[in-house]
């Protein structure tokens, strides 16, 4: 059974601007991608030891949904069961794995191993937020707003998961682009409309 | 085909709490690794404590003599003639076709066209090892490699080979949860049976050694470069090992009209800590909320267990891990135990499977498997595996530990009938 299901939350970081539900937040647009994580992680005071050990996806996509659910998110409001993530991007963990890849011609990193597959940033994100939900992670050549939906709409609908967050996080090299989607089944205040279009129109507002 | 999505939590609406309380039995076992190509070569090798580490033979790899491993003892062209398969399969579906094979003849089924019948198995490499076949040529010329060696890659593709051959089509799924995968097929064939969705389950799994888990685990530093020494103090890691197990679970309609089985399943539980990609947590909350949950679903006190068999990779990580956890549980009484991973090296997502056809057969034949090359005793505990192989014990309750990667642990146990 389909049911009515509202997007509760945003965040986009994209070009060294953050944006949390539609309004820039935080700029910082001289930095490479590592000055630039390292810059939102102090600007939002985020302590978490485990961050330092993270490859810039885990980071990326870690800082991404502690702004998505940071004030936006009642996590009491469910079980930990309750609460997933549907992820996508175009590069897999591409980022990490050239890196690696590198050290294997020397002695290979273990560290650096253990990064090399893109669900590692779900893992992070759910370890962080006691997040037991389904959660999948597709490599698309662009985002599919539509594929998105649909997967999102299968797990609400069948009350797999009351909540979900969704979207895109990718990066290789110097190019980044995260944008989460927290999507519930109440509607708030500045809720809107879970839909592929509603999506895609914040997509391509944040540029690409 | 009836397929569920891959998550073992999930049963379709129609089939829940039927006959929860139904107990699940063990018909059938087979198990193919380093020591043996079937059950009865496994009990001959425990018996003359023979392990199956050595220098590689069927592998092309650079860590040739340098690294032991426990290959099963026959190359692919041999194993594609015992399985009755072409020869340019993956070992990884040989293997599964071997074990689950024996295991299905072994529970000798009466009326099994009437059954429902469901496989579940487990692998984490798929057929990878054609894939690096392919790769040989093809990174030297993009025109070249057989496209035909990629076509199984997938993990699924070894279930669907195997339950093909197996004539089994009312239900298949494939679990892949690193080291723990093979008993969480276990598991999850249980709450089939139990929940009414299937009569029979053959559940267990595979894993074929290949250059990917060889490589992905030397980068991790934790092999050894000598003979692993599982719960040692001076363990350094472990052996990659290859092999599958399968067991034939059944329901109680299907026990009633079937000779004696093996035993029961009578408790199960996965716990995940969380903790690292790779590393369980120090304190082993995953393996102690494991055990302790299988213990409860049992109704068993830990003081009921006769024999845990290990998951005791031999890394210090994990060992060390585990038995924190294990003297959480049974302190000050332990049960016998061991790693019988000192034989069969680790098999990865097959060795909770191998592993479950061990405890099996340990109730079956009242014996307990030595754990090889134990010297030391490890500083933080105290208690140490058994070192001899022993039989005549009367053993009631096995429980078998699998954890992997990701934190993801499991432990069942199975009692006698």
């Amino acid at each position: 059974m389909s049911v009515e299901k509202y997007i509760t939350a945003g965040c986009i970081i994209t070009k060294g601007i953050i944006y949390k539900d539609g309004t820039s937040v935080f700029e910082n647009t001289h930095d490479n991608v590592e000055g630039v994580l390292a810059s939102i992680y102090q600007y939002f005071r985020f302590h978490y030891p485990k961050y330092y050990k993270m490859d810039n996806l885990c980071k990326l996509g870690w800082l991404a949904a502690e702004i998505l659910v940071k004030d936006s998110f009642q996590k009491e409001n469910y079980q930990p069961e309750e609460v997933g993530l549907v992820l996508a991007n175009a590069n897999s963990s591409l980022d990490d794995d050239l890196k690696y890849f590198e050290t294997t011609k020397e002695v290979s990193s273990p560290s650096l191993f253990v990064y090399t597959l893109p669900n590692i940033v779900i893992g992070e994100i759910c370890i962080r937020n006691n997040f037991k939900g389904e959660h999948a992670f597709f490599i698309q050549d662009t985002f599919d707003a539509g594929f998105i939906e649909k997967q999102v709409n299968y797990l609400l609908d069948n009350n797999i998961l009351q909540a979900c967050i969704c979207g895109w996080v990718d990066v290789v090299e110097q190019d980044y682009k995260a944008v989460l989607f927290l999507v519930e089944k109440k509607e708030s205040e500045k809720s809107v409309r879970f839909s592929a279009e509603n999506m895609e129109r914040c997509f391509k507002n944040a540029g690409s | 085909m009836y397929r569920l999505p891959s998550s073992i939590f999930h049963l379709p609406s129609s089939s829940i709490n039927y006959n929860m309380s139904s107990t699940v039995y063990i018909a059938g076992a087979g198990v193919i690794s380093a020591i043996g190509n079937n059950g009865a070569e496994h009990l001959a090798s425990f018996e003359r404590e023979e392990a199956g580490m050595g220098e590689i033979t069927h592998l092309d790899t650079v860590y040739r003599n340098k690294l032991p491993v426990a290959e099963v003892k026959a190359d692919t062209k041999e194993l594609a003639s015992m399985a009755g398969l072409p020869d340019d399969m993956s070992r990884t579906a040989l293997l599964s076709l071997i074990a689950a094979r024996e295991a299905l003849n072994d529970a000798v089924i009466q009326g099994l066209d009437g059954l429902r019948i469901g496989f579940v198995s487990a692998n984490t490499v798929g057929g990878m090892d054609r894939s690096e076949h392919f790769f040989i040529d093809f990174l030297k010329d993009n025109q070249k490699g057989k496209l035909r060696n990629v076509y199984d890659h997938e993990c699924g593709s070894m279930t669907e080979i195997v339950a093909e051959q197996l004539g089994i089509r009312d239900f298949m799924t494939t679990i892949s949860t690193a080291c723990s995968s093979s008993a969480n097929a276990i598991f999850y064939a249980a709450r089939l049976i139990k929940n009414n969705v299937l009569d029979v389950v053959v559940a267990g799994g595979v894993d074929a050694i290949t250059k990917f888990t060889l490589n992905g685990f030397n980068t991790l530093m934790i092999l050894d470069k000598a003979r692993c020494k599982p719960f040692d103090e001076h363990r350094d890691g472990l052996n990659l090992g290859e092999g599958a197990g399968y067991l034939v679970l059944i329901s109680e309609k299907v026990a009633k009209a079937s000779k004696k089985p093996y035993c029961t399943l009578s408790g199960y539980n996965n716990s995940n800590d969380a903790y690292h990609q790779t590393a369980s947590s120090p304190d082993g909350t995953g393996s102690y909320m494991a055990m302790k949950g299988a213990l409860e679903k049992s109704g068993l006190k830990p003081s009921d267990i006769d024999y845990i068999n290990l998951h005791g990779t031999g890394t210090p990580n994990n060992d060390s891990a585990e038995g924190t956890a294990v003297k959480r549980i049974f302190d000050p009484r332990y049960p016998p135990m061991s790693s019988t991973k000192s034989f069969t090296g680790h098999t990865l997502g097959a060795s909770g499977g191998i592993e479950a056809v061990f405890s099996v057969l340990a109730i079956k034949h009242g014996i307990i498997y030595p754990n090889l090359r134990f010297e030391t005793r490890m500083k933080e505990l105290p208690f140490e595996p058994e070192k001899r192989f022993r039989k005549g014990q009367k053993i009631n309750h096995v429980m078998s530990n699998s954890f992997g990667f990701g934190g993801n642990c499991t432990s069942l146990i199975f009692s006698k009938i």
